[in-house]
């Protein structure tokens, strides 16, 4: 369980995080959104006590993460960039995080084997790829048994194997009632693997809630139909709220009703009907609407000077 | 989505999962934290092998440089107002040095690595971490220290016995000089810890700590202005040289009594770390 009450972290001017009040429930994995810069990592970062808040609050588990007697066992996290000495091995890193919390030694080994790191264990870090960091540092969370997991970006770098290793146990640990919450810029891996989205921009919450409810407030889906009477159906389906587009012609883009609607209103004209299908927005096109006006950093040639303004701005 | 959990791969991660009682944060797991992460580091064996070798030969090089002052009419007499347990000693400064390394890079290397982040994670607390690298440094530096003196001692013997200087153990003089270049020692490698966890980058921490440890005695020496000099006199290097003498002979007016320099060499191992603590809770990681 993460409780954030009116959390904002300022850095000079710059306000990374905006009075963000969330609640984080254990049980479901939540995955958090958002365009980069936004404010996620900062939030992380406050979660995990790394950084203090400016303003408000954040809880984890019932009280501010400083004040755990065993805080690994409380907050396994994954933080973003790598939190590990290149020059130390695997094993000897995650020995060293043990040690602080008298976790034993079988644990450390057990947790190498199920993120399979047991052939380079004893190698140093700093040859390892990305995948085998990222798999080093979700080892590095797991191994006080946590009850809520933190996890930025935990797929980055990884294998398709590995990707799918990562959502099948982010599945499972939220089965078993602990709290997960991570973050992906992959709409599609989070769309499969989140059940709460939480979605900021500019260090503000732009939508909460279950996934399919966060991506029915933005698109409610168009349907698609395909008609040799194109012109009389869209003529006949103008009403208010109702938008026709036309892609190519004998097919409609109709939006802002139903498939069952645009079915009735054809049948009751006597038009044959070619193909009636309903589109449902994925969560990436969700995503995408939702965010347009929030994003920091966007790589186009006609705004390029009024994000480098912003990017000096930022921190 | 959520039907996923109908059927729930199954994990080893709770196989065997630490048992609650057992597991949580103590000051002593925290101490064995930093001592295996110091110790599986490559650097800090570079370091400690770097300083015990450069104490050893310097202090081998001035036992053979008495055969030259003996040849040296006007130096000659000079050798018997020598005590030799402060030949051995006299490798202290290069000593300095690489201990003042391992001292900052205890904590710049994590905050360069971004280690400080998994390491602050597991003690939210963070000034056990601070107390814990202090520790495991004093420890270490001790170590070496013995080691460094325990070889030069053998190694110069041949050399010293020509002279009659092979510090008697039951001299006093000797362990006056021994426990000098160890205090002296680890208060360096403390100062540089406190350095290194204000400054937290480690050319800045180097540059600062070395600068104080160091060079500044020697840039100064040129100014001849009382109150530089009276600075100078307080500064790590100067202030531990009433230290690493018998104090058979009294001291020149210059340099500091015992007590004062033992105050002082104390007050640069404590005032950084002091005033790291306090910096440390409050900044972001």
């Amino acid at each position: 369980m993460i409780e954030a009450r009116e959390l904002t972290k300022r850095y000079g001017d710059t306000t990374a995080v905006h009075s963000l009040s969330f609640t984080i429930a254990p049980g479901t994995v939540t995955g958090f959104l958002g365009p980069n810069g936004a404010g996620k990592s900062t939030t992380m970062r406050m979660i995990m006590g790394l950084d203090r808040p400016t303003s408000g609050t954040v809880t984890v588990n019932g009280k501010p993460y400083r004040q755990h007697r065993a805080p690994l066992r409380e907050v396994g996290a994954l933080l973003e960039a790598s939190a590990v000495h290149p020059g130390r091995s695997a094993r000897s890193h995650l020995r060293s995080m043990a040690a602080t919390h008298n976790i034993k030694a079988s644990r450390v080994s057990e947790v190498i084997e199920m993120t399979g790191l047991a052939g380079v264990a004893t190698k140093r870090v700093g040859g390892f790829s990305l995948g085998m960091g990222q798999r080093l540092g979700i080892a590095a969370a797991l191994l006080g048994d946590p009850r809520t997991l933190i996890l930025d970006e935990p797929v980055n770098g990884l294998d398709p194997e590995g990707v799918q290793w990562v959502r099948q146990l982010v599945r499972a640990l939220a089965a078993e009632g602990r709290t997960v919450f991570l973050s992906s810029h992959l709409m599609s891996e989070m769309s499969q693997t989140a059940d709460h989205l939480l979605v900021i921009g500019r260090g503000r919450i732009i939508a909460a809630g279950p996934v399919q409810q966060v991506i029915d407030s933005v698109a409610g889906g168009a349907v698609r139909v395909r008609t040799p009477r194109a012109g009389e159906l869209a003529a006949a389906l103008a009403a208010d709220g109702v938008t026709v587009t036309s892609p190519e012609a004998g097919t409609l883009e109709v939006s802002g009703t139903t498939a069952d609607h645009v079915g009735e209103v054809a049948f009751s004209h006597g038009m044959l009907l070619h193909e009636l299908s309903p589109h449902r927005a994925s969560l990436e096109e969700a995503y995408m609407s939702l965010t347009r006006d929030a994003v920091e950093y966007r790589a186009h040639t006609t705004t390029t000077a009024r994000s480098r303004t912003e990017k000096a701005n930022n921190r | 989505m959520s039907t996923l959990t109908a059927d729930p791969p199954t994990t080893s991660h709770a196989a065997t999962p630490p048992a609650a009682a057992q597991v949580h944060s103590t000051f002593a797991g925290i101490l064995r934290g930093e001592w295996i992460k110091l110790l599986s580091l490559r650097s800090t064996w570079w370091t400690l092998t770097s300083t015990a070798t450069v104490i050893t030969l310097v202090s081998l090089a001035a036992a053979a440089s008495l055969n030259a002052m003996a040849d040296d009419p006007a130096l000659a007499p000079g050798i018997e107002q020598m005590h030799g347990a402060e030949v051995i000693s006299s490798g202290f400064h290069f000593g300095m040095l690489t201990i003042a390394v391992l001292g900052a890079l205890l904590i710049t290397g994590e905050y360069a690595t971004g280690l400080i982040r998994s390491t602050f994670a597991a003690v939210p607390t963070r000034i056990p971490v601070l107390a814990a690298k202090a520790l495991t440094l004093v420890v270490l530096t001790a170590a070496v220290t013995l080691v460094s003196v325990t070889l030069s001692y053998f190694l110069t013997m041949p050399q010293l016995s020509q002279y009659d200087l092979v510090p008697a153990l039951d001299d006093p003089g000797t362990w006056r000089v021994f426990g000098g270049t160890l205090y002296s020692l680890i208060s360096a490698a403390l100062f540089s810890l406190g350095v290194g966890t204000l400054l937290r980058s480690t050319a800045a921490s180097l540059t600062a700590a070395l600068t104080v440890l160091l060079l500044l005695p020697g840039i100064l020496s040129f100014i001849r202005l009382d109150w530089v000099e009276t600075i100078v006199s307080y500064l790590p290097l100067p202030a531990s040289s009433a230290l690493l003498t018998t104090g058979a002979v009294e001291t020149q007016g210059a340099y500091l009594s015992t007590h004062a320099s033992l105050i002082v060499m104390a007050a640069y191992a404590v005032v950084p770390i002091a005033a790291a603590a306090v910096t440390l809770h409050r900044r972001d990681a």
